[in-house]
């Protein structure tokens, strides 16, 4: 029996740094969000891989679904400036880039080698409600932190709004 | 024989079976959407005291074959500004989220191509990739009509998608279960229409304007926008988009079915029977839709969804929530 497996995941993984990178390194905005997409597809798709299909799902559902479409309809609002040219910018800005990826490259890599990961093939078997028993459980006050955040955002966010849209009157 | 038995055993029994299911999805897309244009033009007829289609075949029911066979045999006309990538992608992309969501559907106790135990989030994620192809058609064209085609569209989604979910997850609350068999299964006795109205009725006009019917139809109003997102598609690339959208119409039916009135449950005669009934008896009542209510305004379309659906849905999910507690 061929294992199908294999190159599937091979073909996730690539499908997943060229979108990284098409979001990187793309001159327009649209194509950028395009490779936005296909880097989230492949992130649920590595998710079912780790045998979690709820959080793969919910990966599309948030990011695919929510975030990407709100980042393309205020790209469509700000008006269509595609077919910029690219920008290659100075020593200035590469070098600050470098700095800050090297310091979030530093910071990830610290935390993985820290974290005591669970082992085991196919015993990693965690199921919906788990998720939500250590959400609303063990994790429920940071949870709620969070919320907490996000409402002070939205009510932010509003408040600019309103603010800008007075004095445009 | 032995052959087929050699390839069963190279990639195995699962990956064929796939293979069966998906070339039967493929079957029942087409078919389904033949079936809509003909049943629409019909239904749309009778409404207006005409006849509709009548020369070809039998009450013209070989209608739609002839304008697939008109279809495929147009030119396929490529306007000189469009930003090309995005303009082919856009209708292909149109069909990933309706070839996901017949793989979860249950029509019949054993008539699924598999049953996954996140089944409802699969369709529910995948049906976003539909928005984005559509936005990719409205800025991929570069026609001012498409792009605020498809701006509205966004919106009608992004407004009606948070009430189609809580609707459901009161269902999924009843259930503890997000299995689309295990939905089916749970309502052998009492269907959810009966228990869960109120999440039945936000549903079924969230999914009424999840797939731009009228009375939602604002992404694609003719009298204003020409054809809103898919103007500057013709021949087989508009024929995409237009297979998109039945299956859409069939989906939502289908999830209806499956959530709220009891599946492939019914007596004497087989599972897809009533499965099918109960989902075209839906597709009628969109289509009855149609010529029944003018389109909405734009303010009065996401009024609707954020000051009333919205609430009312919240509400039912902490009602629902507390009864089962209690």
């Amino acid at each position: 029996m061929i294992n199908l497996g294999e190159p599937i995941f091979i073909l996730i993984v690539i499908m997943t740094v060229a979108g990284a990178l098409t979001t990187v390194l793309s001159g327009s905005v649209i194509y950028a969000l395009i490779g936005l997409v296909a880097t989230m597809f492949g992130i649920a798709g590595l998710y079912v891989y780790l045998n979690a299909p709820f959080l793969a799902m919910m990966q599309i559902l948030v990011y695919v679904g929510a975030i990407t479409i709100l980042i393309a309809f205020a790209i469509m609002l700000a008006g269509p400036f595609y077919k910029r040219p690219k920008e290659w910018t100075g020593i200035g800005k590469f070098s600050a880039a470098l700095v800050v990826s090297v310091i979030s490259f530093l910071t990830f890599f610290t935390i993985i080698m820290k974290v005591s990961w669970t082992e085991g093939k196919g015993a990693f078997n965690l199921l919906t409600k788990d998720i939500g028993r250590a959400l609303f459980d063990r994790y429920a006050f940071p949870f709620e932190l969070i919320s907490l955040v996000i409402v002070v955002s939205i009510i932010g966010a509003i408040m600019l709004a309103m603010f800008s849209r007075g004095k445009n009157d | 024989m032995k052959t087929i038995n050699n390839i069963i055993e190279l990639v195995g029994w699962e990956a064929i079976k796939l293979l069966i299911g998906l070339i039967g999805v493929l079957v029942v897309v087409v078919v389904n959407a033949l079936v809509l244009t003909w049943a629409e033009r019909k239904v749309s007829g009778h409404m207006q005291r005409r006849i509709g289609p009548k020369e070809v075949g039998p009450c013209g029911m070989l209608q739609p074959i002839a304008d697939t066979i008109k279809l495929i045999a147009k030119e396929l006309l490529t306007p000189q500004n469009v930003e090309r990538p995005l303009y082919f992608l856009a209708p292909v992309i149109v069909f990933i989220p309706v070839m996901v969501s017949f793989v979860v559907i249950p029509f019949d106790a054993y008539l699924q191509v598999k049953d996954i135990n996140v089944g409802i989030l699969v369709i529910l994620a995948f049906s976003s990739l539909s928005v984005l192809s559509i936005l990719l058609a409205g800025w991929g064209s570069n026609n001012k009509y498409s792009l605020i085609g498809s701006v509205r569209s966004v919106a009608q989604n992004i407004a009606y998608e948070i009430p189609l979910l809580l609707a459901l997850l009161a269902v999924v609350l009843m259930t503890n279960s997000l299995s689309l068999r295990d939905i089916v299964e749970s309502q052998k006795g009492l269907w959810y229409i009966v228990s869960q109205p109120i999440a039945f009725l936000v549903f079924f006009i969230a999914g009424v304007a999840e797939t731009n019917r009228t009375p939602f139809d604002l992404p694609e109003a003719e009298s204003e926008l020409v054809a809103g997102f898919h103007t500057e598609y013709s021949g087989m690339r508009f024929a995409l988009f237009f297979l998109a959208e039945y299956t859409n119409i069939f989906i939502i039916c289908a999830i209806t079915t499956t959530f709220f009135l009891g599946g492939y449950h019914g007596p004497i005669l087989p599972g897809f029977v009533w499965f099918f009934g109960k989902t075209y008896l839906l597709v009628f009542v969109i289509l009855w839709f149609r010529w029944t209510f003018p389109r909405v305004r734009f303010d009065q379309l996401l009024n609707f969804s954020w000051k009333l659906l919205i609430p009312v849905s919240l509400l039912n999910l902490i009602v629902t929530g507390g009864i089962l507690k209690l």
